[in-house]
């Protein structure tokens, strides 16, 4: 056994992230590690590699108990980690980025320039890698930084690789690259732990897999005795939708329609409609596009194709500002960055995006400001001494309630809510949906960006679900957590399934 | 902790006042006051105008030259026959040009208001020599003195014009829209955009009015001098700057006031009179007034990590 992790522990403030991790990798396998959004694979891979300290467990290192404090020392034992954002130097080269950090260098100080290049040039010769040693990082393909950046990580002898989602970014063939690597890595006796969320890559590159739920782990064994669906049932548990359900109201006119709306490499031909009284479940994976499709809709990003009809007119979307006067409201996903001001006032925030709703040629009124602010206050039931407290001071959920009156306040008849319920609590959760619901009965439409399955299967009247910028399927409000995860995750959908 | 901290700009200004009464005998007399107050008049007329630049989150190096170039631009007209209130129109006017082409290059370009503002800091300055030969501007119509010497109901004219100022700025900060998006561009550039605000056309306003109201500053120096200086100015980027962050206002944006504004240029005002009267050289004054801006920087951000 290479590395053996036993009932490992992790807290992030009140909030724990691992309560029963357990992973055992041996030399020479290809291991997957699979779980949601938030399983907890991540924190796992983070203590495995030396960059958060465990709070509870037992973690072996070829049968002896070791403890990381320090990325270093994980690559000192032999533990390395290719991360799914590269952190390359983009302006150095291969060679210099394989030995950032690690220089061999002079006495005197100089760095042996020669000698890294020609180590560099006999690692990527071994692997018979497509790259060059003298060339610069900021050229290279998503899939050739990827390489760099395993080279990186095996120029010391490491005998455990991590890859966190390493082809999330990549295209088909640099996909197989990828594989043809990894496979290159289990024939020489490395053990590999690899995290993908693409259940069709699996058969194709895994021997083992670990499966983790809500921080635990829930089943470990071989790939080959698992079929697609057992594993979606092990990632998203036994518990089968959910008992609560809004009851939907008859729709009424599209109230936003998108045709063929394309984002070059972020959302290819979205077509979608949303009818007054709706909600609208948005699933798929992080990285599926749907935080880019909300941003093209709100024109912070500019569609290369496509068309918006707001109400059944035509609208140009060209900037945050456009998407507010045509009726188009976001409750983005980072509140505190783009929802809020969080240094100014709570009344301040709340008539940010509607201040000609409180002046006059330009001229502000303050009393009325202060009314507004107080209504909502109240009506939205957010604790606060008064209008004139900062946003910032406030908790999470009633920052949300903030973000939430700004735009009642402009009246908009298209609601997007990306991640609405994200770092608030269950009872705050509540109240977001009750105001969702009492939105769409006013007449708007609204689309729920969500990665909580449940809340989706709770609000919405129905689900779309997007995977890799495009949308891969639509299902009914009473579907089931599988089947969202398997249009959020396969190729083609149903058919695929063995 | 929070009102001792806003308070601390007066209470040194109290305490400035207090020490030299005490120290010198010929601080306490009209004629010295007088003098404090046209002074300090162009260097807080220029930081009300910074004020509302370092709210909007940004900075204006530039404004020294400005000031320069106003001047040699309004006295010229003067000195080529135009009126008095022309040229003074023109000066100002060419403040607001100055600082409307720096929010220009600064939106549109999108390139960091430091680098604009270094950048014309230089050109502004280049155009002032060059259009004047690097000559002063005599020569000029007798009544002009009025702006910067002048007296109403025995009160220097300056003064009058800097409450006006004061009020006037401090009413398009707390009741206008574009005082309210200042705020909110220079707290939350994101959320500013995605509350659907015309960021780039109110950062360009926003570095307009303070070319204005350095236009206008440029004409009282100009006058107080009774000629049209191209160097004038140079170095009052500091002055201005420090006021502002003495009195409250954060570079990081989203904070400052025009009274704590008004509070930092006299404190100003008075160290380097003190100075004067104790007979320290201007030099040292430079010294302490650098030094005083990175005091006033450090206590801000050393309030704020305390919060966070």
């Amino acid at each position: 056994m290479l590395i053996e992790l036993k009932n490992i522990q992790k807290r992030y403030g009140g909030v724990a992230a691992l309560r029963d991790g357990n992973l055992a990798v041996n030399a020479g396998e290809v291991h997957l590690l699979l779980g949601e959004n938030g399983a907890g694979k991540s924190t796992l891979m983070k203590i495995v590699a030396g960059l958060v300290e465990r709070d509870g467990g037992q973690m072996l290192w070829n049968g002896a108990e070791v403890h990381l404090k320090t990325p270093a020392e994980a690559a000192k034992i032999g533990v390395a980690m290719v991360h799914q954002e590269s952190l390359l130097a983009p302006q150095l080269t291969v060679a210099e980025n394989i030995f950032l950090g690690r220089e061999e260098s002079h006495p005197l100080g100089w760095v042996k320039r020669r000698r890294a290049v020609e180590a560099a040039a006999r690692l990527i010769e071994q692997h018979h890698f497509p790259l060059r040693a003298e060339w610069k990082v900021e050229k290279l393909s998503p899939a050739g930084k990827q390489l760099v950046e395993i080279c990186r990580a095996i120029q010391h002898g490491s005998s455990l690789l991590i890859f966190d989602e390493p082809t999330s970014s990549l295209s088909g063939a640099e996909t197989e690259e990828v594989f043809r690597i990894v496979r290159t890595l289990r024939a020489r006796r490395m053990g590999v732990i690899y995290i993908t969320h693409r259940l069709e890559e699996l058969r194709a590159i895994g021997d083992r897999v670990t499966i983790l739920r809500d921080g635990q782990t829930v089943h470990r064994g071989d790939l080959a005795e698992l079929t697609t669906n057992q594993i979606i049932s092990h990632m998203v548990g036994r518990q089968v939708s959910s008992t609560y359900h809004r009851d939907p109201f008859p729709p009424g006119e599209p109230m936003l329609e998108l045709e063929g709306l394309t984002v070059k490499g972020k959302i290819d031909n979205v077509s979608l409609t949303l009818r007054a009284g709706e909600i609208v479940g948005m699933a798929g994976l992080i990285g599926a596009g749907r935080t880019e499709l909300c941003r093209a809709i709100f024109g912070v990003d500019r569609p290369d194709k496509g068309s918006i009809k707001v109400a059944g007119k035509l609208v140009r979307v060209d900037s945050p500002r456009a998407a507010v006067k045509a009726g188009i409201a976001l409750v983005t996903e980072d509140r505190q960055i783009t929802g809020l001001a969080l240094p100014l006032p709570i009344a301040v925030n709340m008539t940010m995006a509607n201040t000609e709703g409180i002046s006059r040629f330009g001229i502000l009124d303050l009393k009325k400001q202060a009314t507004v602010a107080a209504d909502y206050i109240t009506r939205l039931r957010i604790k606060a001494q008064s209008g004139s407290q900062p946003a910032g001071r406030l908790s999470g959920g009633n920052q949300q309630k903030v973000v939430i009156a700004k735009w009642l306040f402009t009246q908009p008849r298209v609601f997007l809510f990306d991640e609405p319920t994200r770092g608030i609590d269950v009872g705050a959760k509540a109240e977001v949906f009750d105001f969702m619901h009492e939105l769409a009965k006013s007449g708007a439409a609204i689309l729920m960006v969500s990665s909580e399955m449940q809340e989706l299967l709770q609000v919405a009247d129905r689900i779309i679900v997007m995977r890799q910028g495009k949308i891969s399927g639509e299902l009914p409000g009473r579907t089931t957590q599988q089947e969202i995860m398997r249009l959020a995750t396969l190729e083609s959908g149903l058919e695929s399934i063995s | 902790m929070k009102s001792l901290q806003k308070l601390l700009p007066f209470l040194t200004l109290i305490l400035l006042f207090v020490a030299l009464v005490i120290a010198s005998p010929h601080f306490l007399t009209a004629t010295n006051l007088s003098s404090v107050v046209r002074q300090t008049a162009v260097i807080n007329i220029m930081a009300l105008g910074m004020t509302i630049v370092i709210i909007s989150g940004g900075i204006d190096l530039s404004v020294g030259s400005i000031l320069g170039l106003s001047g040699i631009a309004g006295t010229m007209a003067m000195a080529h026959g135009a009126s008095i209130a022309a040229g003074i129109a023109i000066g100002i006017l060419t403040g607001l040009v100055c600082g409307m082409l720096n929010g220009i290059m600064i939106t549109k370009l999108r390139i960091a208001p430091f680098i604009v503002t270094l950048g014309t800091l230089g050109i502004y300055r280049g155009i002032a020599l060059i259009i004047s030969n690097g000559l002063p501007v005599n020569k000029l119509p007798q009544g002009f003195s009025f702006l910067g010497e002048g007296n109403i109901l025995g009160i220097p004219f300056v003064l009058w014009l800097l409450v006006l100022c004061a009020l006037a700025v401090h009413f398009l900060l707390e009741h206008t829209r574009l005082g309210r998006y200042a705020f909110a561009i220079g707290s939350s550039t994101a959320a500013a955009v995605y509350a659907g605000i015309p960021v780039s056309f109110y950062t360009t306003a926003v570095y307009a009015i303070g070319g204005l109201l350095t236009g206008l500053a440029g004409m009282i120096e100009a006058s107080r001098l009774m000629t049209g200086q191209p160097t004038a100015g140079f170095g009052y980027e500091l002055q201005a700057i420090a006021a502002v962050v003495i009195g409250g206002g954060s570079l990081r944006g989203g904070e400052g006031s025009v009274v704590g504004t008004l509070v930092g240029a006299f404190i100003m005002g008075l160290l380097s009179n003190g100075s004067d009267l104790l007979g320290i050289s201007n030099y040292v004054q430079q010294v302490v007034i650098g030094a005083v801006i990175i005091l006033a920087v450090a206590v801000d951000e050393l309030r704020k990590r305390r919060l966070v």
